[in-house]
């Protein structure tokens, strides 16, 4: 039985998955019933001045039957007084005081907003708090949540106005509606961030009625941008994580969400470097229950590699991540079809013929049996026939000796460069 | 469709260069592909002194660069 506990800047709970700061996390009731199922923290519903909603706000992307792949909201921050939340905020941590309540904060940019925030959660015992600079959509009109979230001396600013008043550690969630979040998050931690968390939502229209010619959601016929999550954006938030991860200002602890829809998610959010994870989605697609079999699959993945504790994950995968031009051009794979295992569509051919290298061909075997067959020589190992096929070990990819030494194309480029320079005369 | 006879065919005609006591001296890349600058370097007066090959398959540009690479690691 491995140790499932995370320490996070110091914020301690019994596991790694904690619900993100959104519906599921609006009301004691709520969180009391999550740690009832077993989530290890929680971070309350974003407390500023309480807002106004509007009905409909949420909308589902389905693909291919796959319901909620993609989720969008346009629901705002909590509607509820702050006094209301503080008192529940109180009782749940006094019914659960081994696990993380961190409270999301949203306040418009001043230092005295800032403090006055800061100072009246913390009195009610939490064990963190969350500066929430990633809401897209509604609080960003008033010049809030990704307003501020967007300009990395605001987020530095205001990191360092409630640094300046809390005694427990300081998370700032990060937008991911900008080029490169690296900024923002050095900003954070300019500003004395204690940790960084990401992403939040992601701006996006869910879709429009092509009957009605409405926007979905729509408010009586009118429709406003909101905030994409779930299983469709994990690879954003992956690559955000890591991207933050791997850089060499950025070096506060992650607590990762995007997409975390199981614990394989959340495996793979740790070994790019969070340090643990937030979700929302999954949650509100399946209820809390599903925490179960997070903690049962995480803790049954560490126990097969013989890991002790899940702290022992944390950006294992780091070192892999790197860029592009470090890759080696010369490694090469090919694919491989096991025409025993192979049901004969076809997609794989049709696949490469129409948009990879058209390097599969259709023959007949010594039986007159149809085969598909890899020209070697002319795959170029881009994968794509494996992934479209539908049958597992029908295709594999596997390494292709071409007796070539490892060269990036940054070594390329400095090798190339140095025939231009003169610094070299090259035979064979 | 074969693209690997076109990589074929570029290979060769580097190599036949490189034996025939060529070597490359300058390198360069733009919107036609690469450019290959080749100076004889042998004894025979019959030979042009200069070559010049234009590379426009990705695996013959990844070969010739890698020619380059392995020798330069050598010398260094």
């Amino acid at each position: 039985m491995a140790d499932l506990r995370l320490n996070l800047a110091g914020i301690e709970s019994p596991n790694p998955f904690w619900l993100a700061s959104a519906p599921p996390t609006n009301s004691g009731y709520q969180v009391q019933r999550a740690f009832e199922a077993g989530w290890g923290g929680a971070v309350w519903k974003t407390l500023g001045d309480p807002i106004l909603n509007v009905s409909s706000r949420f909308a589902g992307v389905s693909f291919n039957g796959q319901n909620m792949a993609g989720f969008n909201n346009i629901e705002l921050i909590t509607d509820r007084p702050l006094e209301v939340n503080l008192k529940e905020i109180y009782e749940t941590k006094k019914r659960f005081p081994n696990h993380a309540i961190i409270a999301s904060l949203m306040v418009e940019p001043t230092q005295e907003k800032w403090h006055e925030i800061v100072k009246r959660v913390e009195e009610v015992g939490v064990d963190g708090l969350e500066l929430n600079f990633g809401c897209p959509h509604g609080m960003a009109e008033r010049g809030m949540g990704a307003a501020s979230g967007q300009v990395p001396e605001l987020v530095e600013k205001q990191t360092m106005w409630a640094k300046e008043a809390a005694e427990t550690p300081v998370i700032v969630k990060l937008t991911p509606n900008i080029t490169d979040i690296t900024f923002t998050a050095e900003a954070a931690v300019r500003g004395g961030a204690d940790a960084v968390s990401m992403i939040n939502t992601i701006n996006s229209l869910a879709g429009v009625d092509i009957d009605s010619w409405d926007t979905i959601p729509n408010v009586a016929g009118k429709g406003a941008h909101g905030g994409y999550c779930g299983p469709a954006v994990k690879p954003i938030a992956l690559n955000m994580v890591a991207e933050c991860a791997r850089h060499r200002n950025i070096n506060v602890p992650i607590s990762g969400m995007g997409g975390v829809s199981s614990w394989r998610e959340a495996v793979e959010f740790m070994l790019m470097g969070a340090t643990g994870v937030q979700v929302c989605t999954a949650a509100m697609h399946h209820g809390f229950s599903i925490v179960e079999d997070m903690k049962d699959g995480l803790n049954n993945y560490l126990d097969d590699k013989g890991i002790g504790s899940v702290m022992d994950l944390v950006g294992k995968s780091v070192e892999r991540y790197s860029d592009w031009g470090n890759l080696d051009l010369n490694h090469q794979i090919v694919a491989k079809i096991n025409n025993d295992v192979c049901i004969n569509c076809n997609k794989c051919h049709i696949a490469c013929e129409d948009t990879s290298h058209q390097c599969i061909d259709m023959l007949k075997d010594e039986n007159g049996n149809d085969i598909l067959r890899v020209r070697e020589e002319d795959c170029v190992g881009c994968n794509l026939c494996s992934i479209v096929c539908p049958v597992d070990g029908a295709i594999d990819m596997v390494d292709y000796d071409n007796g070539k030494p490892p060269m990036t194309w940054n070594e390329r480029q400095a090798a190339i460069g140095a025939t231009a320079s003169c610094d070299v005369k090259l035979v064979k | 469709m074969s693209s690997y006879r076109e990589f074929a065919l570029e290979r060769e005609k580097i190599d036949f260069l490189l034996e025939q006591g060529y070597v490359m001296t300058a390198v360069t890349e733009n919107l036609s592909g690469a450019f290959i600058e080749f100076t004889y370097e042998g004894n025979d007066p019959k030979k042009e002194k200069k070559e010049r090959l234009q590379i426009l398959h990705p695996d013959s540009r990844k070969y010739f660069s890698t020619i380059l690479f392995q020798q330069q690691k050598q010398t260094k």
